[in-house]
């Protein structure tokens, strides 16, 4: 499995950014190369984490509808731009379970609960899958990102933590407390 | 409740998505949500509910201020007991001003400039940040120009010592999200005239270019707002290169080319007029009268004998052998008596193999020609009267001798005193110069100091700020709070003496970032392992810093003490704490 991102962008790709967002801070025309860079990103962002389609799309327009209205307050951080739509989408989805206009889901591939079970020093058995389903839908909000972002959307740790607002290694040691509790549930079953 | 768990639910293909994609219905609703924005911005006064909640709020606002008129005294009192009882149980000054100085005496000084209202001016810091004030910019509190000079004070912080002793938070909350500094520089400017304060023309702003020593292009721009107590995000930083580092490197190399120049030409030219020197005076030697050593007469000694006419003035020195022979040497080995016999066509003298005492006599009959080398004889009266002549001619020639031989002397005596005089002055230049040299480099060893004391060397890039009001101004990013482990630190002193702190200042070597921890009683600090800190503690008056090596020991232990060293006292210099701390040291 492998941990290549279109988030990560070089300096001039971020300096690039940097300008166009500046542009669309006094023109919203301007925004759309982000728009089209980032609109899959959101969407599959959202999608991920519930179950109907036609929600997460209006979700996703509500995302970019905030991120230009609130595009004045943008600051540069040194990250992506992705981190801040990343930071309102979250935070929306959060808003629309908590007003339970939808319901919380989970969605993996039986791959990445493999790939889960190699991590922990298990080997794959068919059996495993409903102790790592309960176990994961059982985590807290912020360790089931952590799992999410990692196994399911194939983030590297560095993305994880900008997108958290964690250091890249608390992340790590976050993923690494969580993997353990999983061991132990697939090991007592 | 638990979320729903799905396990491979169908891909939403990019066709369905770019579907769906629609910039111009954004577009259109970011512009009727902002319409709508400005509309009930406008009629918010018109709403019922709102001008009820006004007036309940001012009889609020009345009776609690009546409330407050009536009990005051009974509150003062109650106050002032806490405050003795405060002060009597806690000695620790606990830090409540938003822009906190810890210490008495390090200081990260301001620098002084005057300005000219009317004329503006270019101030270049010895940072080699710039000050760029146009012309009639500051007002007084009531908005009138300011007439005369004002007082410019401005002071930059560069590194994690000065973060700590300018007191200037490093704590920046976006939106909820606190975060702590990375600093590529920060600096406070303010103006004053007669100690009131004065106000800048918002449509002449003062531009600073901070000369900073982090080149990286990822940095935001910041204003201190110690009203709202936060730092107020102007805009992204562009550094741009300084030019400076070529010019000023020239510059400051400038007083020692300078002394080169003048000492090396001086130096340099001195072996040249010592030669010059010899030149004149071998000339002058050469032009002495040379006396011609007179020849001494021979008397014969028997051998073969030729009579010549010599022409004396061609060989002066045989005036004294007058009617002389000239004898057949013995060294004529190919002489045999029939060369006598012989009558020679021509007979010529030349100077021979021992000048002044034999010749050549060269003896030709048409291709023959025979050499022979002949001594000047005389014989009997002839002899006598040549000898005396010899006498008195010698003795002319042995005082005339003595005379140049005192001349030439003389004129090499000079010659030398000339030289050493040259190369006495020669070394006194070349001391001169090593001495003004050793000067020149101490005053610029100290320069350099006082530079990198003031943080101003070495200077990358130049960050661009408007100023439109005096305050503390930054160009730093945010980073997120370390929290991967947490530390309730022992602080002792010489093993055993427990320091207790009020300031606990954790420091990031590697980056420039300071963060502050305070309190009256037990002191968590959270850290990321593996990364390198320092601290710097102040307990009472008295500073304490921890070291780097020390700090990655406990750290990376399980311990929780430890070891401070103590500053001295009597330490106002900022540079000392930098040493104390090893920053820029690495």
């Amino acid at each position: 499995m492998s941990f290549n991102s279109k988030y990560h962008h070089s300096a001039v790709q971020l300096q690039e950014e940097q300008v166009i967002i500046e542009a669309a801070k006094t023109n919203p025309e301007q925004f759309a190369p982000l728009y089209d860079k980032y609109y899959k990103q959101i969407f599959g962002y959202l999608y991920q984490r519930m179950d109907c389609k036609d929600t997460a799309f209006d979700l996703t327009a509500q995302v970019f509808l905030k991120a230009l209205t609130n595009i004045n307050r943008y600051e540069y951080k040194g990250v992506p731009f992705a981190s801040w739509l990343y930071r309102i989408a979250h935070s929306e989805l959060m808003q629309m379970f908590r007003d339970k206009k939808n319901k919380r889901a989970v969605n993996a591939d039986i791959g990445d609960l493999r790939h889960i079970c190699e991590e922990v020093e298990e080997f794959y058995l068919e059996e495993y899958i409903p102790v790592l389903k309960k176990a994961i839908a059982e985590l807290d909000g912020d360790d089931l990102q952590l799992v999410e972002m990692r196994f399911f959307e194939k983030r590297p740790f560095k993305e994880i933590g900008e997108i958290l607002n964690i250091t890249e290694n608390n992340a790590k040691v976050r993923m690494y407390r969580v993997l353990e509790r999983l061991k132990k549930a697939i090991v007592a079953k | 409740m638990q979320p729903k768990f799905n396990i491979d639910r169908p891909k939403v293909s990019d066709e369905e998505i770019n579907k769906h994609k629609d910039f111009d219905k954004l577009v259109k609703d970011f512009k009727e949500q902002s319409i709508q924005k400005a509309k009930s911005d406008k009629s918010w006064w018109k709403n019922k509910s709102i001008q009820y909640s006004a007036v309940i709020a001012g009889i609020t606002v009345i009776c609690t201020v009546t409330y407050f008129s009536l009990f005051n005294n009974q509150t003062k009192k109650t106050d002032d007991k806490t405050i003795t009882k405060k002060e009597q149980s806690i000695k620790k000054p606990t830090p409540s001003k938003f822009i906190n100085e810890p210490f008495e005496k390090i200081k990260v000084n301001y620098t002084s400039y005057k300005v000219n209202n009317s004329k503006g001016a270019e101030i270049v810091h010895p940072t080699n940040s710039k000050i760029k004030i146009p012309k009639n910019t500051f007002v007084n509190k009531n908005g009138q120009e300011i007439v005369g000079e004002i007082e410019i004070l401005y002071r930059e912080i560069h590194d994690q010592a000065e973060i700590i002793a300018s007191g200037v938070p490093m704590l920046y909350d976006s939106a909820g999200t606190k975060s702590v500094f990375e600093s590529a520089g920060m600096f406070e400017i303010k103006g004053m005239q007669n100690g009131e304060p004065v106000f800048i023309k918002q449509d002449k702003p003062l531009t600073v270019e901070l000369a900073s020593k982090q080149p990286e292009d990822r940095f935001n721009q910041y204003y201190l707002d110690t009203t709202a107590k936060n730092w107020t995000y102007i805009k992204r930083d562009n550094p741009v290169a300084l030019k400076l580092p070529e010019t000023k490197h020239s510059e400051s190399n400038a007083p020692l080319v300078k002394l080169a120049e003048k000492y090396e030409l001086a130096i340099n030219a001195i072996p040249k007029r010592i030669d010059s020197v010899k030149v004149v005076y071998t000339t002058k030697i050469n032009k002495l009268e040379k006396p011609t050593q007179p020849a001494k007469p021979n008397k014969t000694a028997g051998r073969p004998q030729f009579e010549l006419d010599v022409d004396y003035k061609e060989f002066p020195e045989l005036a004294a052998f007058k009617n002389a022979m000239f004898e057949i040497g013995n060294e004529n080995e190919n002489f045999s008596k029939d060369l006598i016999k012989v009558t020679w066509s021509s007979a010529d003298i030349s100077e021979g193999p021992k000048k002044g005492i034999n010749y050549w006599l060269t003896l030709k009959l048409r291709d023959r020609t025979e050499k022979l080398v002949v001594y000047p004889v005389l014989n009997g009266v002839d002899f006598e009267t040549a000898s005396k002549k010899y006498e008195e001619k010698f003795d002319k020639y042995k005082t005339l001798l003595a005379k140049r031989e005192a001349n030439e002397q003389k004129l090499k005596a000079e010659m030398e005193a000339k030289q050493a005089a040259y190369l006495a002055q020669q070394k006194k230049l070349q001391d001169e110069y090593v001495r003004e040299k050793v000067r020149i480099q101490q005053q610029m060893t100290s320069s350099i100091n006082s530079q990198i004391k003031s943080g101003g060397i070495s200077a990358a890039v130049s960050r661009v700020f408007t100023v439109l009001s005096f305050g503390f101004y930054n160009s730093d990013i945010g980073r997120p709070l370390p929290n991967d482990k947490t530390i309730e630190p022992i602080f002792v002193q010489n093993g055993a003496e427990k320091i207790e702190p009020y300031l606990i200042y954790l420091v990031e070597t590697n980056r420039n970032m300071v963060i502050t921890y305070s309190g009256s009683s037990s002191i968590k600090i959270n850290i990321q392992p593996g990364l390198p800190y320092t601290m710097c503690i102040v307990s009472g008056k008295s500073v304490y810093t921890v070291s780097k090596e020390e700090f990655t020991k406990v750290a990376n232990g399980t311990g929780t003490t430890f070891n401070v060293t103590k500053l001295g006292d009597e330490i106002t210099d900022i540079y000392e704490l930098k040493k104390a701390m090893g920053i820029g040291q690495s």
